[in-house]
């Protein structure tokens, strides 16, 4: 590719057809005419690509991949996820909007969100709008997320109102704007529109500052400025958290906002009401709440005033925000807008509320409620989108284009059975926008979530970026089921763009972020460190059998295998497990060095060890830094990719990979040392890896004990448990001898100053309880190690003087393993007790 | 011409958790305090709690029943509520009124949705199916006898009640307030609160608002022995709504227009909108409830 084209009369087509881009007939396309002419604003990108030649779009995904996955967003446990997250994947590829247009946009959402807060006041309020018949009263009744509970608590006089909302934008084939979603219970795509931003402008920096983009991260500090002033406490520096349901393995985009903002990110578990405020459950006691962004359904938000009795939540939590406690942002009742039993109304609705003429229409609706309108929908049924108005609307929608007669026919019985809960919707042909598919652009439906919200002057904000989502198939038509990758959204402006920097905005706000550390936060911590080391054993384990098969057994095979057996028998029996049969149902022969390298179901496998290493982490996100980060993504990642030299041996193809996880593993507990903070969550952190690795040596050392072996082999398998625990080095410099059990157990039991020794370990864990602060009622564990000191002392004592004894030895250990259990379970009942709610 | 004297009633309302285990925390929600309607005069109300309750708001709900919310914070074992009230009624014997309105008139529904109470509430709310109460296709079975052409909706409401009295047989322990209404059709076969609830999922169906009413009944003693203390009981009725009768009872367990003997504490959509004691509490352990309910005339 060269000049040569570039340097042609008509620049614009050319670049589309040199690229190969080739629209779909009948459908518009966003970057480029029907005539082929590239559109100005999308100008820059196909000429970047064009003069960087085959490849760009390739190299760009590449490197939006990796740091995807270095900033921790591509990779998730599978096993634990029973939804694949859609609409993660990010297109570097942008979605590039020309300030006209955008200024239509912006004009639309302003109006539509001045709209709908005026409908959530009207209905918590007056109801005047229902009364006066703007609307079928069916369609607020009827609907689950409207919370009889909060009427009288409309939005405004210290009440939040909708908060950030979404707007699900898309164009018709004529170019037409429409609104095709509205989202205002706690939407998703905030934190992933941040982070998309942060990895494309690294991956696109030139092209970047060249477009002019405008920037999204003031309308984000301008939100929580909002929170902070929207608390109800008169004075003081108000705490805002986020409330964020999100378990293990699920989507938790709104950490990377938590991360962003410094905002600590809380679960339901750990908030309580008491005397009608809302508090942290944290390590250091009751810490008061001012403000909650929730990021939960807002109905089932008080489990004692929700009408759904399974309702796990914070009871109470309404009574605090009627007595004036807590602010919480959305309403809980704001999902009742967000019904597209509205979208029929909605014009009559707008003249009323705001005395103006609707600017952006939403999608062609109908109410089936409504005779004419059901004969309607049934009528066209095969052309329309069903949506139902009493379930979750994204479960429950249906496109009739995509059905055989049959469930047609069904689907029209199920409507015309309560024609009042549901809506079709018309099915229309959406414009593309160009996306990169294996080195090519090719053009794609796109929908372009817009977020805004109304400020304490009740000015709208709209954030001038967003995020795009687009098709996975080829078809004209795009529903929240074929999301397939998401896009960062550009904003061109004309004007120079102001620098910004996150750190001197947030400085601004009057929020402040105390290390607050939730208990939940807590305990995932000391897990984190327990895993942490768990994973380190069996990973040494698994390459000590590696190891002795691929060098061929030292001596005989037979000898290697009784080697082998044996460590496979102490792994399971250390952590207290049954020794699986050496045969599955079928007869087959089971290989158990596979079952402990990648059975996922298998407690003691480096698989089920990694996933919830990496689910603990995950739920303590923002202790970590952004190296720690990196670390445990590589963690998973190095576990997690295919092996380069894949043959059918597993030891060949394993070593390596062994190799890297123990590496990132040390990494990350290297950094944690060298970038925590020595506060209550770095304690239990470090106690969780000292409880834990104490506790694996003294049933390694017992199971020694009670082995009975030949010379040979006892000498193989003290060596073998002094590799496991990375002793051999320190074991040859102190005692110049072969190992023994009694040397064995000198070294990992009985030294005061070597880091790997039960020992030293209690000294250690003993010093870092002391970070704890009282846990009310309940014994603090510190106290618990004294006489544990003395005891290690005395028994230093007898075997140096001579008097080791194997029977004395196991039984001493058997007593440490006790107390070492009862030092975890002090732990947690002292700190992460929060007690299940009961109804 | 007889003159129309008052009656008033004392009535006690004792609600006990008694918790295995000790319980740190826990929120309760009650509708224990009597409404003022016109039929009821409340002269004293009263609720006393134990232990002492840490936060306590009073205030009305969506249906403008009297509420309750407080939380007991600390350590405790057992937690006692007890509500205590005086009602004045008048003797007067309620008499059927007339609607002037057939059930099968021709009607708007969405603008019988849209229009309101006297106390302003949305009728829609009390012509929508809920839980409890949803609108089967099977109530047509049992509403079909009853359904004359042209017939008056306050003379079907009572035939309905007197059907259901003598068609379902009273069952105490019977079903509990988790049995479907589906299950309650089939065996015929309920306590008070079921009854209620099918009378509202009948009248609903024919677009009659309907609202269940929870309360407590006057019991008299047999004659010649001594009324037991405690041994009275929570009771549920409902109430159909006319724009010309506005809202008229009906009690299927008795089969009577409620009276005087009728003590009204709360209605909404269904029984759960109006549990009289609901509570979420932190801790560990199983719990013990008792309920003792005294109506005595003073």
């Amino acid at each position: 590719m060269g000049s040569d084209s570039i340097a042609s009369c008509d620049s614009s087509i050319n670049l589309a057809s040199a690229l190969g881009y080739q629209m779909h007939s009948g459908q518009r396309d966003e970057a480029v005419s029907a005539d082929g002419n590239v559109q100005s604003e999308w100008h820059d990108i196909f000429e970047a690509i064009q003069q960087r030649g085959p490849g760009t779009v390739t190299e760009w995904r590449h490197s939006a991949e990796r740091l995807s996955r270095e900033r921790g967003l591509a990779y998730r446990p599978a096993s634990l996820n029973e939804e694949p997250e859609k609409g993660w994947t990010l297109d570097p590829i942008p979605w590039v909007i020309s300030a006209d247009q955008w200024a239509t946009l912006e004009q639309g959402i302003t109006q539509r969100t001045r709209l709908f807060e005026a409908l959530l006041k009207d209905i918590y309020g007056a109801q005047k709008t229902v009364k006066d018949r703007l609307f079928p009263a069916e369609i607020l009744l009827r609907h689950r997320g409207f919370v009889r509970a909060l009427h009288n608590l409309p939005p405004g006089d210290g009440v939040i109102g909708l908060g950030i909302s979404a707007f699900d934008v898309a164009r018709d084939s004529g170019g037409h704007p429409f609104v095709v979603n509205d989202r205002f219970d706690a939407p998703f795509g905030l934190g992933l529109a941040l982070e998309n931003r942060t990895v494309v402008n690294q991956v696109l920096p030139e092209l970047f500052g060249r477009c002019g983009v405008r920037r999204i991260g003031q309308f984000i500090t301008d939100w929580f400025d909002h929170l902070g002033k929207s608390s109800p406490a008169a004075t003081g520096a108000p705490q805002v958290v986020i409330l964020d349901p999100s378990e293990p393995g699920e989507d938790s985009e709104v950490g990377f906002l938590a991360n962003y903002c410094g905002i600590s990110r809380v679960h339901p578990t750990d908030l309580t009401v008491r005397d009608g405020r809302v508090w942290i459950r944290a390590l250091n006691g009751l810490v008061p709440v001012d403000v909650i962004w929730k990021v939960v359904p807002g109905r089932n938000m008080d489990s004692l005033e929700s009408e759904n009795s399974g309702a796990r939540g914070t009871a109470g939590l309404f009574e605090a925000m009627r007595s004036g406690g807590v602010a919480v942002a959305s309403h809980p009742g704001a999902e009742v807008v967000q019904s597209p039993g509205f979208y029929p109304y909605l014009k009559k609705i707008c003249q009323a509320l705001l005395g103006e003429e609707l600017l952006l229409p939403p999608v062609a609706t109908w109410w089936c409620g409504r005779p004419q309108a059901l004969s309607h929908v049934t009528t066209n049924l095969h052309s329309m989108v069903i949506k139902s108005l009493a379930q979750s609307p994204e479960v429950r929608t249906r496109y009739g284009s995509r059905m055989s007669s049959d469930e047609l026919a069904a689907l029209k019985a199920e409507i015309v059975a309560d024609p009042g809960i549901f809506v079709g919707q018309e099915e229309l042909v959406i414009s593309t926008i160009p996306t990169s598919r294996a080195g090519q652009l090719i053009p794609r439906g796109a929908v372009l979530r817009m977020f805004s919200f109304s400020d304490s002057e009740q000015k709208v904000q709209v954030m001038p970026g967003g995020l795009a989502r687009t098709s996975t198939s080829d078809g004209a038509v795009i529903s929240t089921r074929d999301y397939g990758e998401s896009k960062d959204v550009w904003v061109r402006s004309s004007e120079e763009a102001a620098p910004f920097s996150i750190a001197s905005a947030l400085s601004r706000t009057r929020l402040i972020t105390p290390d607050i550390v939730p208990s939940r936060t807590g305990e995932n911590l000391f897990w984190t460190g327990r895993y942490a080391e768990r994973l380190d054993t069996i990973s040494r384990f698994a390459a000590r059998i590696a190891d002795g098969r691929m060098q061929g057994f030292t001596r005989d095979a037979d000898f290697g295998r009784r080697h082998e057996k044996l460590l496979i028998k102490a792994l399971f029996k250390i952590f207290g497990f049954k020794l699986p049969a050496v045969k599955d149902e079928d007869g087959a022969t089971i290989d158990r060095l596979h079952l402990i390298l990648e059975d996922r179901d298998c407690p003691v496998s480096v698989s089920y060890n990694l996933d919830r290493f990496f689910n603990a982490t995950q739920m303590a996100r923002e202790e970590w830094s952004s190296a720690s980060t990196l670390a445990i993504s590589s963690c998973y990642e190095a576990w997690h990719t295919q092996a380069d030299a894949d043959g059918d041996d597993l030891s060949t193809r394993y070593g390596s990979k062994l190799n890297h996880l123990q590496l990132n593993l040390a990494a990350f507990l290297g950094l944690n040392l060298d970038t925590m903070t020595r506060d209550e969550g770095w304690a239990l952190l470090d106690a969780g890896r000292r409880v834990e690795r104490a506790s694996i040596v003294c049933a390694l050392l017992r199971f020694l004990l009670k082995a009975k072996l030949d010379n040979d082999l006892s000498t193989l398998f003290n060596e073998s448990i002094l590799y496991s625990v990375d002793s051999v080095r320190t074991f040859q410099s102190r005692f110049r001898d072969v190992p023994s059990t009694e040397l064995t157990v000198r070294l990992l039991i009985a030294e005061k100053d070597y880091p790997r020794s039960v020992w030293y370990l209690i000294q250690r864990i003993g010093n870092v309880l002391h970070k704890l602060p009282l846990p009310g009622e309940h014994r603090h564990p510190r106290d618990l190690i004294a006489p544990w000191l003395t005891e290690m002392e005395n028994f230093h004592r007898t075997v140096e003087e001579g008097g080791f004894d194997r029977k004395q030895t196991d039984k001493f250990l058997g007593r440490l393993r006790k107390f070492l259990k009862k030092l975890s379970d002090t732990i947690t009942v002292a700190y992460f007790s929060h007690a299940k709610e009961s109804v | 011409m007889t003159s129309i004297s008052k009656i008033r009633y004392r009535v006690r309302h004792l609600t006990a958790y008694c918790y295995n285990g000790r319980i740190d925390l826990c929120h309760n929600l009650a509708h224990l305090g009597p409404r003022e309607e016109p039929s009821q005069e409340i002269l004293a109300h009263h609720i006393e709690i134990e232990p002492q309750p840490h936060f306590l708001a009073k205030r009305q709900d969506f249906f403008g029943n009297h509420t309750d919310y407080f939380s007991v914070q600390g350590s405790h074992e057992e937690l006692k509520v007890i509500s205590t009230f005086t009602v004045e009624k008048s003797d007067a014997v309620p008499v059927l009124p007339d609607s002037g309105e057939a059930w099968d008139r021709v009607f708007d529904a969405s603008k019988v949705m849209a229009s309101c109470d006297d106390s302003g509430i949305l009728l829609g709310n009390y012509l929508l199916p809920t839980q409890a109460c949803p609108l089967l296709d099977s109530l047509d079975d049992f509403l079909q006898r009853s359904l004359r052409p042209g017939r008056e909706i306050m003379d079907l409401c009572n035939e309905l009640m007197a059907r259901i009295f003598s068609e379902f047989e009273y069952k105490s322990g019977s079903t509990d307030i988790s049995t479907p209404l589906q299950t309650i059709l089939d065996r015929k076969k309920g306590v008070c609160q079921d009854f209620a609830h099918v009378m509202l999922a009948a009248l609903r169906r024919l677009h009659i608002p309907a609202r269940y009413v929870s309360g407590y009944l006057e019991t008299i003693p047999l004659p010649g022995t001594e009324k037991l203390q405690g041994a009275d009981a929570s009771h549920a009725w409902l109430e159909a709504y006319t724009p010309a009768t506005g809202w008229v009872g009906f009690d299927p367990t008795n089969n009577k227009i409620p009276g005087h003997q009728h003590i009204k504490i709360a209605h909404g959509r269904d029984y759960f909108d109006v549990r009289p004691l609901r509570g979420i509490f932190v801790g560990s352990g199983r719990q013990q409830l008792t309920v003792e309910v005294d109506v005595v005339r003073v």
